[in-house]
C-alpha cells in the first residue's frame, strides 16, 4: 500500500507526466474502478489540470496565440505545463518561464521573434499585477551627502519592465492586435528595439526609449549605483544627459525608495 | 454556530470580469466571497476590492493553501493570505478537505485524499498550523470527487466531522460537491448530508455543473458554469432543514454569465432557503 507521501508524488507524475487511455502504475492499483476505469478517472483530472493552466497561459499571451495559432498554442502550452508547472497557487505569477521555453522549443525554432514577442506580453501581464507603491520626489536625492550619491540605488516602481529585442516586437506587437488593419505588415529587419513597461494608475503602458536611456534605466532597475548605471548609459551614447535623465526617472514617478549602497 | 450576519441574504462569488462594475454600481448583493489567490498582487483588481470592502462584508476563500499535502502550508503562500485577511477583515475564512501541490509543483486542482487515520492526523496538524497562522478559524469545505481510493476506511463525512473535532475548525458544506460526489462514486447524498454535524457548518456552497460522457457513463464535472441544477435545489433544502440558517453562496467560475444572472441566481437561493423579502441589502 501506498504512503500518502507516495500517492500524492504518483499522482502529480500521473497528472503532468500520463496521457489519457495510459494503462495506470500503483497509482491505478490503489483506485476504485466501480464503472469507470482508474485511468479514465485520473483522466478527468488530468483533464482539468493541463487546460485550466493553458487557459492561464492563453489568457497572458494573446499576441503568441495570434501568431503561431490556437492548435499550436496548445500544444506547445501543454509541454510547457507538463515540463514547467506553477510553484505556487497565485495563476497571476504562472507563465514567466514561457518565452524562455518558447526560445529552446524546436518546432518554434524558426519564429526567431517569437520568445521576444512574449517578453513584451508577459512584462505587461506583470505590470498589471505588480503591488502598488508610491513614488518619491526628486528632493529625497537631494538628502544624500555629496559624497554619498554616486553610490546610491534607486527602487524602482514594481510594475517596471526594460526589455531590449533585435526584432521590432513593439510593431509585431501592434499589428496583431484586434483592431489592428488585417493588412498590417512588419518588416522584420527594422531593426532592434528598447522598451519600457509599466502601470500607470490602472492602465499598462509601454512605449521605446533612447538606447542610453534604456540602458540607464536598466541598471538602476538591476540595482546598479547611479555611477555605475551612469557609465554603462554614456558607454552606449557619450552625449547622453545625466542630469536630465535623473531628473525625468523622478518626474515620471518611477523612483519608489533611494538607498544608500552598502 | 451562532447565527452569522451574513445569514440574511445569500451571496455571491466575486470574480475578475464584475470587479470594474460591483465596484461602481453596488448592486444590491449581501455580501462576495473572494477567493484569496486571486488577490495577493496589487493593481486594478486591489483597488476595486479596496471600494467593495468598504460597503459589503467579504468572505475569503482560499484555494491553495493544499491542506492536505503532506508538506503542510506553504510558510510564505501562508503569509500573504495572512496579509489579505489583516487586510479585509473578512466575516468567514475558508479552504478545502484536497491537496494541489506536491515536489513544489501546485497541480491547480482540488485533488482527492484517502480517507485514513494517516490523513486525518497530516489534516489536523496543517488545519492547526494554519488556523495559527491566520489567527482565525477555518471553515474546511467537502471537494467534489471523481475517484475514491481503495484504502478509505472512513466516510467523508464522518472524516469531516473528526477533523472539525479534533483541529477545532468549522466546516464548509458544498451541496453541489456532495451531489457532483455522490454521482460519481456511487454515494447516497441525503445521508451524506444528513451525516455532517449542524454545529460544525458554517457556510454553504451552490454551484452549476456539467454532465460529460466518460467510458459510457456519465460522470458530473463541478465546473461551477451554469444555474444551480434541480437535484441540488433539493439537496440544499434538506440542508437547510439540517442545518439551519446558515449563510449561502453562490459560485460560478467558467462560462461567466452577466452580473444580473448571478443576482437573479441569488434570488433563486433566497427564495429556497425561505429569505424572501428579508434582511436588508448593504448596497443599493
Amino acid at each position: 500500500m501506498l504512503t500518502l507521501r507516495e500517492l500524492q508524488a504518483e499522482f502529480r507524475r500521473a497528472l503532468l507526466e500520463g496521457v489519457d487511455g495510459e494503462p495506470a502504475s500503483a497509482l491505478g492499483a490503489a483506485i476504485v474502478a466501480d464503472g469507470l476505469s482508474a485511468e479514465a478517472r485520473l483522466g478527468i483530472y488530468r483533464h482539468h489540470v493541463l487546460t485550466t493552466l493553458t487557459a492561464t497561459l492563453a489568457g497572458t499571451y494573446p499576441v503568441v496565440i495570434r501568431l503561431v495559432g490556437d492548435g499550436f498554442f496548445a500544444y506547445a502550452a501543454d509541454a510547457f505545463v507538463r515540463r514547467h508547472p506553477p510553484g505556487g497557487p497565485c495563476l497571476f505569477e504562472y507563465g514567466a518561464g514561457f518565452a524562455e521555453f518558447l526560445a529552446s522549443f524546436p518546432p518554434c525554432h524558426d519564429l526567431v521573434y517569437l520568445p521576444d514577442v512574449a517578453r513584451l506580453e508577459w512584462a505587461m501581464h506583470a505590470a498589471l499585477h505588480a503591488e502598488d507603491a508610491h513614488a518619491i520626489d526628486l528632493v529625497r536625492l537631494g538628502e544624500t551627502s555629496a559624497e554619498a550619491i554616486a553610490t546610491v540605488t534607486l527602487r524602482l516602481d514594481p510594475s517596471l519592465t526594460l526589455l531590449c529585442s533585435p526584432w521590432p516586437v513593439d510593431r509585431i506587437w501592434r499589428a496583431n492586435q484586434p483592431d489592428a488593419e488585417a493588412e498590417a505588415t512588419v518588416d522584420l529587419r527594422a531593426g532592434s528595439v528598447c522598451l519600457e513597461v509599466r502601470r500607470l494608475g490602472d492602465e499598462v503602458i509601454w512605449r521605446t526609449l533612447p538606447p542610453a536611456e534604456h540602458a540607464f534605466r536598466a541598471a538602476l532597475a538591476a540595482a546598479d549605483t547611479l555611477e555605475r548605471a551612469a557609465h554603462l548609459a554614456l558607454a552606449v551614447d557619450s552625449g547622453f544627459d545625466l542630469v536630465g535623465a535623473i531628473h525625468a526617472v523622478f518626474a515620471e514617478g518611477l523612483v519608489t525608495g533611494v538607498e544608500a549602497s552598502s | 454556530m451562532a447565527a452569522s450576519p451574513l445569514a440574511s441574504r445569500v451571496g455571491l462569488g466575486l470574480r475578475a470580469p464584475h470587479l470594474d462594475e460591483v465596484a461602481s454600481t453596488r448592486p444590491a448583493v449581501g455580501w462576495w466571497e473572494v477567493h484569496a489567490e486571486n488577490h495577493l498582487g496589487g493593481g486594478p483588481a486591489r483597488r476595486r476590492l479596496e471600494a467593495i470592502r468598504r460597503d459589503y462584508p467579504i468572505s475569503v476563500h482560499g484555494v491553495g493553501l493544499s491542506l492536505g499535502s503532506v508538506d503542510g502550508p506553504d510558510a510564505r503562500h501562508l503569509e500573504r493570505v495572512r496579509r489579505l485577511v489583516v487586510w479585509l477583515d473578512p466575516a468567514l475564512v475558508s479552504e478545502h478537505l484536497s491537496w494541489s501541490i506536491a515536489g513544489g509543483a501546485y497541480l491547480n486542482h482540488l485533488l482527492p485524499l484517502p480517507y485514513t487515520e494517516e490523513s486525518l492526523a497530516l489534516l489536523c496538524r496543517n488545519v492547526e498550523i494554519a488556523q495559527a497562522a491566520l489567527g482565525r478559524r477555518l471553515l474546511v469545505e467537502n471537494p467534489s470527487s471523481y475517484l475514491r481510493f481503495r484504502h478509505s476506511p472512513i466516510a467523508e463525512p464522518d472524516f469531516l466531522a473528526e477533523l472539525a473535532r479534533r483541529a477545532g475548525c468549522g466546516l464548509l458544506c458544498d451541496v453541489n460537491n456532495i451531489y457532483v460526489s455522490a454521482q460519481n462514486l456511487g454515494l447516497d447524498a441525503p445521508a451524506y448530508v444528513d451525516a455532517i454535524p449542524p454545529a460544525a457548518v458554517g457556510e454553504i456552497h451552490l454551484a452549476g455543473h456539467a454532465r460529460n460522457d466518460a467510458e459510457g457513463r456519465t460522470i458530473l464535472i463541478d465546473d461551477h458554469g451554469s444555474r444551480v441544477g434541480e437535484p441540488v435545489w433539493e439537496l440544499y433544502r434538506r440542508a437547510l432543514e439540517r442545518l439551519g440558517r446558515v449563510p449561502t453562496l453562490v459560485e460560478w467560475d467558467t462560462d461567466i454569465p452577466a452580473l444580473a444572472v448571478l443576482i437573479d441566481e441569488a434570488g433563486r437561493a433566497e427564495r429556497h432557503a425561505g429569505l424572501d423579502g428579508e434582511g436588508d441589502a448593504h448596497a443599493a
